[in-house]
């Protein structure tokens, strides 16, 4: 029986089930690969990007050699990414179109800031994934203060995750999915996803509310 | 936003925000969605932005009722960077500009 997060001396602890870790972690690891995957895409099209523009250019003689240069075409497509503008669509996979969403809602404003600023989240994610791995590996899940945050951005990011193959769109929708993991004795692929739902937004929120406490006290005034 | 467990409200606030600010060309707006819980919505507002307790619950609850809020205000960068952050958070945020 799993016991969720409370706060210790350093930081903070929860006990989960060999078979809850496994699963944890294999989500995780599921996410990450969406990630990569997405790099890929924007990577090729970026390369088709740079080849195009390459063969619309006419290069004169002293850029044969450049031409050529397995560096520069590398620069070249790093650079394509960068011009003011190009714009990079959003994803068509609702997963990581929710987990990477638009920063405007002016789809042009949107593109550009995608362009320039997708990678890094996706890297960001990455590792944040990659560490909530690496502490599901043993139980009790040991966190430091500072390391709590990463945990439990990745613990959301699988919350997202499911929550888009769950079809979750509204506050009811939520309700339904919770409603569906408490009293679903059927082992079909969604209710099995409604349960493991619910238990990630369990123990995210035993953690939350565990780090909530711990913020230091004000006295109301806003910064 | 879900509310498996909500915080209490402990006080009004008013909201100075409006009126004392200098001129600030862009916003952060944070939109309402049914999965992010509110106790991790209010911690990163407090832990993030250094709100206070009562201002995060405020602008947490302004979000789950209104669908929006602008949570934060500044030149391009800054607010660009927030964005980013908030998306790290997996809150969904847009950059806009001021009125």
């Amino acid at each position: 029986m799993a016991v969720g997060f409370r706060a210790t001396s350093t930081g903070y602890r929860a006990e989960l089930d060999a078979h809850e870790r496994r699963l944890l972690s294999m989500l995780c690891g599921d996410v990450i690969q969406l990630f990569e995957g997405r790099a890929e895409d924007v990577m090729t099209d970026s390369e088709q990007d740079a080849a195009e523009a390459d063969q619309a250019e006419t290069t004169g003689p002293e850029d044969d050699a450049a031409a050529e240069d397995p560096l520069f075409a590398h620069f070249r497509a790093e650079l394509a990414g960068l011009g003011e503008d190009e714009s990079l669509e959003a994803p068509e996979d609702p997963v990581l179109a929710r987990l990477l969403p638009d920063a405007s809602e002016d789809t042009g404003e949107a593109g550009q800031f995608r362009r320039l600023s997708e990678a890094s989240l996706r890297e960001a994610k990455i590792a944040d994934l990659r560490a909530a791995r690496m502490w599901l590996e043993s139980s009790p899940i040991r966190v430091r203060e500072e390391q709590a945050p990463i945990l439990g951005r990745a613990l959301n990011d699988l919350r997202l995750t499911l929550s888009v193959r769950l079809g979750i769109e509204e506050e009811s929708d939520a309700e339904a999915v919770h409603q569906k993991a408490m009293s679903s004795k059927a082992k079909d692929t969604e209710s099995f996803m409604a349960e493991i739902y619910t238990f990630i937004t369990w123990l995210q929120e035993t953690l939350f509310s565990a780090m909530l406490a711990h913020l230091p006290d004000d006295d109301g005034g806003d910064t | 936003m879900s509310s498996v467990q909500g915080s209490t409200l402990t006080s009004e606030e008013t909201d100075l925000s409006t009126t004392s600010l200098p001129q600030r060309p862009y916003q952060v707006v944070v939109w309402n969605d049914p999965v992010n819980l509110m106790s991790y919505v209010s911690w990163v507002f407090r832990s993030y932005f250094g709100h206070s307790e009562a201002r995060a619950h405020e602008l947490m609850l302004q979000v789950h009722h209104e669908g929006r809020a602008v949570v934060a205000g500044g030149a391009r960068e800054k607010a660009e960077k927030d964005v980013t952050a908030m998306h790290q958070y997996g809150l969904q945020a847009t950059l806009e500009e001021s009125e």
